[in-house]
């Protein structure tokens, strides 16, 4: 396994991996939606599940994989999004930032909508 | 020159510097020219697991925090997540794309990951149809299932 | 000062499998791998293979994998490696023998991106003007020397037979971005094959290894994103 062999490909096997987590959970999404279409009683079965510590945990879990994919990712563009201004080049840094005040902007929004609608 | 050819017995300096370095490597011109108009299948499944990637990044952690943490620990108003107001905003055509992409596009991100962490990293070095297939596959299929879900909200 | 080099020996004709040596060289401090490995084959074991040719970081034929990392020998220096350094044959081409190794499917690569300039309209009178930011876009990817540092590290091309490897991609991307060049859409149709482009999963190694400093894996995605909007656009 040519991935374990060094910290560097080990975290690029992390890297990877984060994607599990995100498509555990679209699932949750889809169960979600498919609570809300069945009615009343199924979608308030799901609203007490999600309050189970279990369920924290795991959305901690996701969290946590979802954040090192969005790391990981803003460090990515920023070394393959090459931002030229005549013969001048954004530099990396600044790429990250606005990245970063972008994720905190739509975070925000998404914020929004559901405390206050 | 000509002298020299006859000297070295019939082979010019051309043919010899021509012969010592074959390119035979010519672009496959199969496909006509239509071939530009219809992307090829991978860019398609990269450009996939780019936005997906983009999605993941973006809108997937606000929303984990809130529905997986914020709302079980009563950080959230009382009736944040009511039937009634999440039904009512579901509703909304906009609504339904948002959610639509929210969850299909993650999909997307992990089936092109996935595929090639089985290739490259569990060694698996055939069976490209199957493996593709199957995550690409799972993906559509998740498609489907939500699109179906959001038109019954 | 002493330095130890345990080389990864090869011969088919006298054993079957491969195996480690270990040699003892006195050499300066300021020297490079390159030199040690001469102390060993012109002192002390003549069988020893390797390929070199300018000894200066140029030509790239000593590309070889050194302490577990791509580097060019005579550009890593012994002080750097002191006292123990490993060295082997760079991996995911065939080895021929010792540091040897068959660089045939790397060139296999790099030719099929038709690495010369196509262009067949009337040549202009003098030269073909280029202005100077026209110039600088492919600039990084001339510097290329083929030496196969990031091709023979990217996990990809170990594994997938037929990835043409970042080496053939950067030879490509410096002909595609000339302003001088029209061959730009063959190269990214052969590029937008299962072989090229796309198997890029920006492990980032070739970058680390190259030689020259290249972005490679800046370079391979500006390809696939000429890819993306030459389809669209």
């Amino acid at each position: 396994m040519w991935w374990l062999r060094t910290k560097a490909y080990r975290r690029f096997a992390a890297r990877e991996a984060t994607s599990l987590f995100a498509a555990a959970f679209s699932l949750v999404l889809l169960l979600f939606l498919f609570g809300l279409s069945r009615g009343r009683q199924a979608y308030e079965g799901f609203l007490r599940w999600l309050e189970r510590p279990g369920t924290v945990v795991l959305s901690a879990v996701i969290l946590a994989a979802i954040l090192y994919h969005a790391g990981t990712w803003f460090r990515l563009t920023s070394h393959i999004l090459v931002v030229r201004l005549g013969r001048l080049v954004v530099p990396r840094k600044v790429v990250i930032s606005g990245l970063v005040a972008l994720w905190l902007l739509v975070s925000g929004l998404v914020l929004q909508l559901y405390a206050r609608f | 020159m000509q002298e020299r050819r006859k000297e070295t017995g019939g082979i010019s300096l051309d043919d010899a510097l021509g012969a010592s370095e074959k390119w035979d490597f010519e672009p496959k011109k199969k496909k006509p020219e239509l071939y530009l108009t219809i992307p090829p299948k991978e860019l398609v499944f990269w450009a996939l697991f780019s936005a997906g990637g983009m999605v993941t990044a973006f809108l997937i952690p606000i929303h984990v925090a809130i529905l997986g943490i914020a709302f079980a620990a009563g950080w959230l108003p009382d009736d944040a997540l009511s039937y009634e107001r999440v039904l009512d905003f579901a509703r909304h055509p906009l609504a339904k794309i948002y959610l639509g992409i929210l969850v299909v596009m993650p999909l997307y991100h992990w089936a092109h990951r996935f595929r090639y962490a089985v290739h490259h990293q569990l060694g698996v070095h055939g069976w490209k149809r199957l493996v593709a297939t199957f995550c690409y596959g799972t993906a559509t299929l998740g498609t489907a299932l939500t699109v179906w879900i959001l038109l019954r909200i | 000062m002493e330095l130890t080099l345990r080389i990864r020996r090869y011969n088919p004709e006298v054993r079957e499998d491969p195996w480690w040596d270990e040699f003892t060289v006195d050499v300066e401090p300021w020297d490079h791998v390159l030199e040690a490995l001469h102390e060993v084959k012109w002192r002390q074991d003549g069988t020893l293979a390797l390929r070199r040719s300018c000894a200066h970081g140029i030509c790239g034929s000593d590309a070889m994998v050194i302490n577990g990392r791509n580097d060019l020998a005579c550009r890593v220096l012994v002080k750097d490696v002191a006292p123990k350094v490993t060295v082997e044959p760079i991996r995911g081409l065939r080895v021929l023998k010792d540091l040897i190794v068959d660089m045939d499917a790397f060139f296999d690569g790099y030719k099929r991106m038709l690495p010369y300039l196509i262009n067949d309209e009337e040549p202009p009178v003098r030269e073909r003007l280029q202005s100077q930011e026209e110039r600088e876009r492919f600039d990084d990817t001339t510097k290329c020397i083929l030496c196969a540092a990031c091709t023979t590290s990217c996990p990809i091309f170990w594994g997938d037979e037929g990835y043409v490897g970042p080496a053939a991609i950067v030879n490509a991307h410096r002909f595609i971005f000339d302003s001088r060049d029209r061959g730009a859409r063959q190269r990214l149709q052969i590029l937008g094959e299962k072989t090229g482009v796309f198997r890029c999963r920006t492990t980032f190694n070739c970058t680390e290894a190259c030689p020259r400093g290249i972005k490679v894996t800046q370079a391979i995605q500006e390809v696939k994103r000429a890819i993306m909007f030459d389809r669209l656009g």
